[in-house]
């Protein structure tokens, strides 16, 4: 799957389902860093992961395994882009 | 420590509506009851969980949990000896439980409060993405055991009536059960007259999307039970109904 393709359908999910306000993703870039509490990131929340992590399984049809080490594919757009891009089965 | 001591007679007061000199002696009461419970922790924490049976008077509904398989979110409150709760469970269930908890505030007290082992592992709320793996743990049928009676002061708290009044309470527990898909089954400990504890394990709380407000209420109310037949055992040292008050 495309690069810029996952990019739009994540910025899809923050507004339905993080409830983003839409003017917020067109500042978003791979370079975005994801989790609160560090310097310049999106600020996504615990509750944030969980939704983002379900919405990612429905949108692009691939099961996330948590046994691995996700937590790095979930520190930047650019990192979350790559691993959905290697796993998802659609488009 | 007067500012807890004020915060506990007022909670008191709502709880119970008692006044003079009943509301003074239970306000002592919560002291004596947390000064019990936590050094029952301190020792509990050292023994290993074959003998921490010895410690318990009795139990209500612990046979629940024999019918429930997969992944389950186990959900208390800060009354009586939740940890000791949480051993025990732990022990019984034969399943890992990830005990998720706040970053201890006196961190030097973590070592004596916290320790991992025997099916228990302490996960601290120190990063946002601790949430996937508690999402993880859940799937592989693990337990994951949460306090759900202290909101964040975040966006992830909700409002519920509680003994009659609007209160902030976390709603992440019933969000994670709903986006999994497994039950959360409240349970308690409470200490009994002979200074032992009495388990208690309340009906799982099936949580669908979209109905998480629902069940947070329905987890009020059992709470409100809880703690209407046990005030002094419920150890919030703050206002609950306005955190940001003091």
């Amino acid at each position: 799957m495309e690069t810029e393709k996952v990019l739009e359908e994540l910025k899809d999910i923050m507004v339905e389902r993080l409830k983003f306000d839409p003017s917020r993703t067109s500042e978003l870039t791979l370079a975005t860093v994801l989790p609160k509490g560090m310097e310049g990131s999106l600020g996504l929340d615990s509750l944030d992961f969980i939704e983002m992590s379900i919405a990612i399984e429905e949108r692009f049809g691939f099961v996330i395994d948590e046994t691995q080490n996700v937590e790095t594919h979930f520190e930047t757009l650019g990192t979350l882009v790559a691993y959905i891009a290697l796993h998802a089965t659609g488009g | 420590m007067p500012v807890e001591r004020a915060a506990i007679r007022k909670s008191l007061e709502r709880l119970t509506g008692a006044t003079g000199s009943r509301l003074d002696g239970l306000t002592a009461r919560v002291f004596v009851d947390f000064a019990m419970c936590f050094s029952d922790l301190l020792s509990t924490n050292r023994e290993p969980s074959a003998r921490l049976a010895s410690y318990v008077a009795g139990t209500d509904g612990v046979e629940r949990l024999d019918g429930l398989t997969g992944g389950l979110i186990s959900l208390t409150a800060h009354v009586g000896n939740w940890e000791l709760a949480g051993r025990l469970l732990a022990g019984r269930s034969a399943r890992p439980t990830h005990v998720v908890v706040a970053p201890e505030e006196a961190r030097e007290l973590e070592r004596w409060v916290r320790r991992d082992g025997e099916g228990v592992r302490f996960v601290t709320r120190s990063r946002p993405t601790v949430s996937l793996e508690l999402v993880a743990a859940l799937r592989r049928g693990e337990v994951v055991a949460v306090q759900g009676d202290r909101a964040l002061g975040t966006r992830g708290d909700t409002m519920i009536s509680f003994f009659g009044r609007p209160a902030p309470f976390p709603l992440g527990p019933f969000l994670l059960a709903s986006a999994v898909g497994v039950p959360l089954v409240p349970a308690f400990c409470v200490l009994t007259a002979d200074y032992r504890y009495r388990v208690k394990v309340a009906g799982p709380i099936a949580v669908r999307r979209g109905d998480e407000e629902d069940a947070a209420r329905a987890w009020g109310a059992l709470l409100e039970d809880v703690v209407r037949e046990h005030p002094t055992q419920w150890f919030n040292f703050f206002d609950i109904w306005d955190p940001s008050n003091g």
